[in-house]
């Protein structure tokens, strides 16, 4: 029924591409709707699509704006050959991105082609190196890592076992846990890699237990995640788990293991005032039955950040090309997003507050809150 | 919708390219290798290396990706030859496997999972070339050198030399052939020639890691080989426009949900594969009955166990 | 006490490998066809046997669904596909490919009827007791490595004393024989398919429980089977055993000393090493001959 919901999108989107006018404008999404991380195609999607239905009812473009979808199953390579065809082929000015190494992957043919692309998903610290081209509107990992290691080390937990994913993701991981855990007088007592691929984590849970620690960082994703939480209760570890924003999709909250695992993510405020904030949060929780995640705010707010430099552009008579874009969003002081007005660091990052959850019931409980910077 | 099928274009002329040279030692020598996507990512890496670090002229990177696979396969192919029918397939899957991981973690080198980031666009006398417009005649030009430069060594007499080795090994040998130099020298041409294929495709996407370079990619050549025609001249571009086209041609089936497109090209060209064997062993291109039966192991029940011919081979 | 919980992890992964490669190196022995399908077969039984689970079928039923779909797949390979190609008498390649293919195809079907993410089937069984200070087993650790002895002794037993048992013994040395006596070589090349192929379903339904599945799975699970057929010595089912126990051991203790990112690359140096210096294997006939 997830994928039904991708497929309805995908064909509305169709349907719009279809009846095109010259208006009309095209914006790329680079997702995994395939693959072991579809999950979070679907939670993304599910943003990027109320963000063009509330566009196209208020009639903020001349045209209608739609979203051509390209698969990258969250893998680099896959991405790319996504990414050439929306730059290429399309021509899309505006793409969404997700994943550390898919979007560091896709960074230079953004780069090269003038086209923004804007990450809503992926944490890498790196990513708010990759040029003028690439933006954020996710805080990144190295804040989610300075804000939960002091937590654990006032709840006595100062031995950590990181176990994290060979990837440019879990890399960038374990260089903040490295930097930031001897400041907060925490040691980190081992770390274990696992590949991209594997799903065998009995050996791994061996290596943990012998490691002896008071908490497990796990930065993994999608379902990986989730048989690395299941392996370790199954296999002796009774230490608290720890994890990322990565951790915050339906079925990783759902596994009976995952039970009082701790995990941050951007502090995001649903109950803002604002006209933009209150609109999402009643018209998504009207939709879904739930309330959203931080990552359906994140592409909802990269739509609409679309949307709204696409009509200051239309304003002035200009294209709505990446070049434009990009100059728009220099030559403007703040947006009004979801969660209040925000505006962007020089790099191309919004900074946002993270708080740290507890999964209580299968479901995430707000702990608290941590202004880091 | 022009600028759709030239990047097609440059896709089916890199993947030519790797298909042309499988078929060189698959075809004309009857060396059925697993690890072709091997050399396809050495090419890459080196070329895109050389590029980052040295210069992006492609009389600079070319020349160094390929110098870079013709050492490593030699170094590979000797102890690989030593063996024979399913130990060499053996041995070339282990191959594979073995890069696979060595590309993976080789960080320093590699960049690993997260893969070469910012590679600059082949430079042709001074011109950047990236755009299909410019890259397919590019592509399209260095096709037709591999295809030329194949073709002259396979109607040479080291050609003809191939062809007798793969036939009958021990007719070969018995005539006074060096036939583990001959097969050395195949394997170092084919990957050598790979190689460039690795180069352009690095600097057409600007970024490369190692998922281009897995079991999947060389399963996939060789079934545009086999679909094409193994031993033929333009089987193997038949072989890899057919199944480079085949997502496409499917993406106009409307009612096909887009999700499952991969997969349902995937099923097709494993029962492609599979049907082919069945009812015509020579692929498309290539006569009804498979030229290559007599070369490999025979598969007819009970049959010697095959150890023997190894331990034989070993010794000599 | 790493090394020990090591050692016994990889005797359950070891038992589910040994399985497997057993199942494939009874086909390949005896027929000579490169069975590359044979991951397939795994992965197949593995879903039916989830699909099974879902519907909330009994584990018995289960496990019976599983093994007639892998026996159905296996058998009909055989039939339609490898029977035809050996009446032209293909090439070993072209049995290769042809079974390659029809891998490929059941990998992605599956997927497509299954999903592509990874799925587990969930049981108390999987959770590990203590035995030892820091040493921790599950019950279907045990339960692998029994499963492995009753299969092993129950084929040991079949194939040295039941007369098709012994036929398949000796349809790869002398199928001339096998014909003068009457026999079908046809017919037992059907028997060695059905009886290797169901030789992948309790690793299957191991390998669901414990890590999970995904359709992707076939092509470990084959590069493992060829792996220990190869290293244990074609045609040689204790050698496959004894090989798949090897691998499963030096994957699980390698461990001690890598990133396990690096435990396949151990295997397959393992393997490249008995090629080159040992293409016989562990217990290869051609070493006596």
């Amino acid at each position: 029924m997830t994928k039904g919901r991708i497929f309805a999108a995908l064909a509305t989107a169709c349907l719009w591409a279809g009846g095109a006018g010259a208006e009309d404008l095209q914006i790329g999404a680079l997702f995994p709707l395939s693959g072991p991380n579809a999950t979070y195609g679907d939670v993304f999607s599910s943003g990027v699509n109320l963000a063009v239905e509330h566009i196209n009812a208020d009639k903020m473009l001349s045209g209608a704006l739609s979203v051509r979808y390209e698969d990258s199953q969250a893998l680099p390579q896959t991405a790319v050959v996504g990414m050439t065809k929306l730059v290429e082929v399309d021509q899309t000015p505006y793409v969404l991105s997700a994943f550390t190494g898919v979007s560091k992957a896709i960074s230079t043919l953004a780069q090269r082609s003038e086209t923004v692309a804007v990450n809503g998903g992926g944490v890498g610290p790196d990513l708010a190196k990759l040029g003028d081209y690439f933006w954020n509107v996710i805080p990144l990992a190295n804040l989610e890592v300075r804000a939960v290691v002091p937590y654990l080390a006032q709840h006595d937990m100062k031995k950590i076992v990181l176990v994290y994913v060979d990837d440019p993701l879990g890399q960038s991981i374990l260089e903040e846990l490295e930097a930031s855990l001897p400041n907060a007088g925490g040691e980190l007592a081992a770390q274990i890699s696992v590949p991209t691929t594997s799903q065998n984590f009995s050996g791994i849970a061996a290596k943990v237990r012998a490691a002896g620690p008071d908490a497990v960082y796990i930065a993994s994703y999608g379902a990986q995640q989730i048989q690395i939480v299941k392996q370790l209760r199954d296999n002796g570890v009774e230490a608290q788990l720890v994890s990322y924003s990565g951790f915050a999709v339906p079925d990783a909250l759902a596994l009976p293991e995952a039970e009082g695992l701790l995990y941050t993510t951007q502090a995001v405020d649903y109950d803002s005032a604002d006209p933009v904030t209150q609109r999402f949060v009643s018209d998504y929780s009207a939709k879904a039955g739930k309330k959203p995640s931080a990552y359906v705010v994140n592409y909802y707010n990269a739509v609409r950040l679309f949307a709204l430099l696409a009509q200051g552009l239309e304003k002035k008579g200009e294209a709505v090309t990446g070049a434009n874009l990009l100059s728009e969003r220099k030559a403007t002081q703040s947006f009004d997003l979801v969660g209040g007005s925000v505006s962007f660091e020089a790099n191309g990052t919004l900074l946002a507050p993270i708080q740290i959850n507890r999964i209580e019931e299968g479901a995430g409980a707000a702990l608290e809150t941590v202004s880091v910077n | 919708m022009a600028a759709y099928l030239l990047n097609l274009g440059v896709l089916i002329s890199i993947y030519s390219i790797l298909a042309i040279t499988l078929n060189f030692i698959m075809g004309y020598a009857g060396i059925y290798s697993l690890a072709h996507a091997v050399f396809f990512g050495v090419g890459a890496y080196a070329g895109a290396l050389a590029a980052m670090h040295l210069s992006a002229s492609i009389f600079v990177t070319v020349p160094v990706a390929m110098a870079c696979a013709a050492v490593l396969s030699l170094a590979l192919a000797l102890p690989a030859l030593r063996v024979r029918g399913e130990y060499f397939v053996a041995a070339s899957l282990g191959l594979q496997v073995l890069a696979v991981t060595i590309f993976a973690e080789w960080k320093s080198v590699t960049g690993g999972i997260g893969g070469l980031i910012g590679i600059p666009p082949v430079d042709l006398f001074g011109q950047a070339v990236y755009r299909p417009a410019s890259f397919f005649p590019l592509s399209l030009a260095v096709l037709a050198i591999v295809i030329v430069v194949t073709r002259l060594l396979v109607r040479s007499s080291f050609g003809r030399n191939l062809t007798a080795i793969r036939d009958s090994e021990s007719a070969a040998a018995s005539f006074g052939k060096n036939v583990p130099l001959i097969k050395t020298i195949s394997v170092v041409i084919s990957a050598a020639l790979a190689a460039v294929a690795g180069t352009l495709y690095a600097g057409y996407l600007s970024f490369i890691n190692v998922e281009s370079f897995m079991l999947d990619t060389s399963v996939l050549v060789m079934a545009m080989v086999i679909i094409g025609g193994t031993g033929t001249s333009w089987g193997p571009i038949l072989g890899a426009a057919i199944l480079l086209l085949l997502p496409g041609l499917l993406s106009y089936l409307s009612f096909l949900p887009p999700t499952e497109i991969g997969a349902i090209q995937q099923t097709l060209y494993g029962l492609g594969m599979a049907i082919l064997m069945i009812f015509r062993p020579g692929g498309l291109v290539g006569r009804g009955k498979a030229r290559e039966t007599k070369s490999a192991a025979k598969v007819a029940v009970g049959q010697k166990p095959p150890a023997v011919e190894a331990k034989a081979e070993g010794a000599r | 006490m790493l090394w020990l919980q090591l050692a016994l992890t990889g005797l359950q992964v070891g038992a589910v490998y040994a399985l497997t490669a057993v199942g494939f190196s009874l086909i390949f022995g005896s027929t000579r066809i490169f069975h590359f399908a044979h991951g397939a077969t795994f992965v197949l039984a593995a879903y039916v046997f989830y699909w099974a689970y879902q519907a909330g079928l009994p584990a018995p039923l289960g496990i019976l669904a599983a093994a007639v779909a892998a026996v159905a797949l296996g058998v009909t390979m055989d039939r339609l596909v490898y029977a035809p190609i050996q009446r032209h008498e293909g090439s070993f390649f072209t049995v290769f490919v042809a079974s390659f293919g029809v891998g490929i195809a059941v990998q992605n079907i599956v997927g497509m009827v299954f999903g592509r993410s990874f799925v587990t089937v969930t049981t108390e069984l999987s959770r590990s007791v203590k035995i030892l200070d820091g040493v921790y087993v599950s019950p279907l650790a045990w339960i692998a490595v029994a499963c492995a002895a009753l299969f092993f002794v129950g084929l040991q037993w079949f194939l040295r004393r039941t007369h098709v048992g012994m036929a398949l013994r000796a349809l790869s040395d002398s199928p001339e024989l096998i014909r003068a006596y009457g026999l079908d070589p046809r017919r037992l090349s059907t028997y060695a398919f059905a009886l290797g192929s169901v030789l992948v379903v309790p690793g299957a339904i191991i390998t669901a429980a414990t890590s999970g599945l995904n359709p992707a799975l076939g092509h470990h699970v084959m590069l493992i089977s060829l792996a220990a057929t190869i290293v244990g010595g074609i045609g040689s089912i204790g050698g496959a055993l004894a090989a798949g126990f090897l691998l499963g051991l030096a994957e699980s203790l390698a461990l001690i000393v890598f990133e396990s990112q690096w435990t396949e690359a151990v295997t397959f140096a393992i393997l490249f090493l008995f090629i080159l210096l040992r293409p016989a294997g562990l217990f290869g006939r051609a070493a006596t001959s």
